[in-house]
């Protein structure tokens, strides 16, 4: 029976040994390896310890491209049964001032701004449609994809205030300086505001839940706080895996591995043979751009005073701009507030060396006054700090071919995958098409390889 | 503007006096506060509650609940409202508030914002109302299915009067049919970004009083009406030729019965003659 290793337990390897669960067609055993004690990745939604309520901690939330293609996400979510809630927020805070529409914006900054953005607007839609957008980052997607830098782009803007509005508004979601963006990453997250292109949405009681149920559904042995530390070539055309485990380090082969892990995690990672660490530096040398995240989540002694709007999110323009999560609004009948400020690019890599305690006072400065909260009414803080946990391709540079990126080093050494969010969006969607594609290789391969015998 | 924006603002006509309408401003709202009687389509009025909050959140006082039971004014609720739907529906909207009852509605903002949310707020009463009308005429048309369902396979004659009554729920059946299809766009508006107060407040409304889904959902009943009514029109004009067929038979034999008659007598005579 083929034997399949699945490095990394976060999304993109469960993910993968779900898809591959599902295409077999003969039998498989496959074994997923997970550092950690607990499988889920950066999709994380523990509890606070001084109240029964809950936070996210990464991913919060999900892309809806239903209205636009077909969505592998939104239908795995909807097959496990997954009750899911909109999320919707066009509030950006600029100077303290709220502007969630037009009209706000034409108060603010007159006439000539509001054409400005319309223009503005009418361009990023003339540039990449829905369609192209939702094809972005596939081998279909060809080279219509803008090129170039962003931060050329939003310089080329004539009002100044647009500009700030404009990355204040995207700023969080890019977690990269415009320098280091290119236009078609920029473009995507302006136009993923535009319900036409996409539509947020969670998972009602948190995203953890759509990990809790693909660990159900596997057949595959969980082999958790087991660290991968070298992949090699093992007998005949295995390769080799060193492990190490509560039982101490070992060794084992495999026909096929798949490295489901992000960039800082597959850089730490020690590959044995020469050509086979040639062909992952160039690998990294490609993909590895890292990007950065900060969390901060505050538990409030009741549902924080904000104007009580359906949003789920609005965006602020401190920590040069980031975006506040209204995470208890989420839940109509909470007795308790949670407010989490989610910060990226440079503010989050730089901070990451604040403590907590400064943090947190940091982040209640931000809230402007409508929202201002005492300090006296914060019971609990969490910080998670993921500093080059993500990973994003720079302004100019052109994405692989999806084999090229799924398979680096296919001539020597067929056998070896990879799966990452980092070959698409660096999003749950992104990870799970690579998944998919991944898988689709691997059972077509192994289908192949019955026959041959 | 468009010969139906027109159309649309000239049934939004306004009797703004609140004498002639015999509504009076709740008490406990500010001064500044003022009423509309609208009509929407289908020729329903619409009053509207105006209540400026400058300088002042939209929230101070309890203004919000006191137009709030303004607007659900015992007997001017439905009895039922629709499956998701608790009315009246109050939508907080970026420092205004907007409330909606399928006869009364409420604007509370400041003065900037009062105009494009009346509007919104307006198209959106009208539109709601169209769509409970032929929900309503759906509805009647659904529960009549029950027994003429059988005329759709079999026409039953039992005198003119129940061709002519089949054929007028038919008609009725193509009219409310005809108005989802009219209202559709209106229904299904695509979302407008970047948004405009207006756009937003009208998104939450269809969103929270699920008019896209009712809009499909009685659709799809008027296309099974629908279905049952035309099979059974088509019953029926089958019926009506089988008769018409049935007394060309009976004439063609009475007609061979006479020949038959008239070639006996003259057989029988030319057997006489010789
Ligand atoms: C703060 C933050 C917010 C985000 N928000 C969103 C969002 O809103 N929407 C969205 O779609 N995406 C979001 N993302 C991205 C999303 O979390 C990732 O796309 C997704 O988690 C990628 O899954 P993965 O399996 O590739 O990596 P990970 O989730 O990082 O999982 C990798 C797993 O591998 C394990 N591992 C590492 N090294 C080894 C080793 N040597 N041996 C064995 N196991 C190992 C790790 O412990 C981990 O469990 C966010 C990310 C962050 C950091």
């Amino acid at each position: 029976m083929p034997q399949i290793a699945i490095v990394g337990g976060g999304p993109g390897g469960l993910f993968t040994a779900w898809h591959l669960e599902q295409l077999a067609t003969a039998p498989i055993e496959i074994t997923i390896f997970e550092a950690t004690d607990r499988v889920g990745g950066k999709v994380i939604t523990p509890r606070f310890t001084a109240a029964p309520v809950h936070y996210e901690a990464g991913a919060a939330e999900l892309y809806d491209y239903s209205p636009v293609g077909d969505d592998p996400l939104r239908e795995l979510v909807e097959s496990f049964g997954l009750p899911t809630v909109a999320l919707g927020g066009s509030r950006v805070y600029v100077g303290g001032r709220a502007i969630a529409n037009l009209d706000d914006l034409r108060d603010a900054y007159g006439d000539r701004a509001c054409r400005d953005l319309g223009n503005f607007d009418t361009w990023a839609r003339s540039v990449m449609t829905p369609r192209e957008f939702f094809a972005s980052g596939s081998d279909h997607a060809g080279s219509a994809e803008p090129s170039g830098r962003f931060d050329t782009t939003l310089a080329a803007l004539p009002s100044r205030e647009i500009r700030h509005y404009l990355e204040t508004m995207i700023h969080s979601d890019l977690a990269t300086p415009p320098a280091a963006t290119s236009v078609a990453y920029g473009l995507q997250n302006y136009l993923m505001n535009d319900p036409a292109y996409m539509r947020l949405y969670c998972i009602a009681g948190g995203n953890e839940q759509l990990i809790d149920a693909l660990v159900a559904r596997l057949a595959a042995t969980m082999r958790r706080s087991t660290v991968v530390e070298q992949v090699g070539e093992g007998s005949a055309d295995q390769l080799r895996l060193t492990l190490l485990g509560h039982e101490g380090r070992r060794e084992a082969d495999f026909d096929i591995v798949v490295l489901a892990l992000p960039m800082d995690a597959l850089g730490r990672l020690a590959f044995a043979s020469g050509s086979l660490a040639a062909a992952m530096q160039r690998h990294l040398a490609h993909h590895d751009h890292p990007a950065h995240y900060l969390r901060i989540t505050l538990l409030l002694d009741g549902p924080p005073h904000t104007p009580t709007d359906d949003d789920g999110y609005l965006m602020l323009d401190a920590f040069g701009g980031c975006c506040l999560y209204l995470e208890s609004a989420r839940e109509p009948e909470a007795r308790h507030g949670v407010l989490g400020w989610l910060l990226g690019g440079a503010a989050a890599e730089s901070m990451a060396a604040w403590s907590d305690a400064d943090l947190v006072t940091a982040a209640l400065a931000t809230l402007p006054d409508p929202l201002a909260v005492d300090p006296e009414r914060v019971l609990e803080a969490r910080v998670h700090r993921w500093t080059g946990a993500v990973s994003s391709l720079p302004g100019g540079w052109q994405p692989l071919s999806q084999d090229q990126r799924h398979r680096p080093a296919a001539k020597t050494h067929p056998g070896l995958f990879v799966v990452g969010d980092y070959l698409y969006d660096s999003t749950l969607n992104g990870v799970l098409d690579s998944a998919e594609h991944v898988a689709g290789c691997v059972a077509a391969e192994l289908t192949d390889h019955a026959r041959e015998i | 503007m468009t010969a139906k924006d027109q159309d649309a603002t000239a049934r939004h006509d306004v009797d703004a006096d609140s004498g002639a309408t015999g509504l009076a401003v709740p008490g406990g709202l500010p001064t500044t506060a003022g009423l509309r009687r609208v009509m929407v389509p289908p020729g329903r009025a619409f009053d509207l509650l105006i209540v400026p909050t400058e300088g002042e959140p939209a929230d101070s006082g309890d203004w919000i609940e006191r137009a709030r039971l303004w607007t659900a004014a015992p007997g001017l609720l439905p009895k039922q409202p629709a499956a998701h739907t608790a009315v009246p529906v109050l939508i907080p909207l970026y420092g205004c508030h907007v409330i909606w009852a399928p006869a009364r509605g409420a604007v509370l903002g400041p003065t900037g914002r009062l105009d494009q949310l009346q509007v919104s707020l307006l198209e959106f009463a009208g539109c709601e109302a169209d769509l409970a009308d032929l929900e309503l005429r759906c509805n009647r048309l659904l529960a009549a299915t029950e027994g003429d369902a059988a005329a759709a396979f079999e026409f039953d004659e039992r005198g003119p009067d129940r061709r002519a009554e089949l054929a007028s729920r038919f008609q009725e059946a193509v009219a409310v049919r005809r108005g989802l299809a009219a209202l559709g766009p209106a229904v299904h508006v695509p979302p407008v970004h970047p948004p405009t107060l207006a756009s937003q407040l009208a998104e939450r409304l269809r969103d929270r009083t699920r008019l896209p889904e009712r809009h499909e959902l009685v659709t799809d009943r008027a296309d099974f009406v629908l279905q049952i009514y035309e099979a059974c029109g088509q019953r029926a004009s089958e019926a009506a030729i089988a008769r018409r067929q049935m007394g060309l038979e009976w004439a063609i034999i009475v007609i061979l019965v006479a020949q038959l008659a008239l070639m006996i007598v003259e057989l029988l005579a030319s057997r006489n003659s010789t």
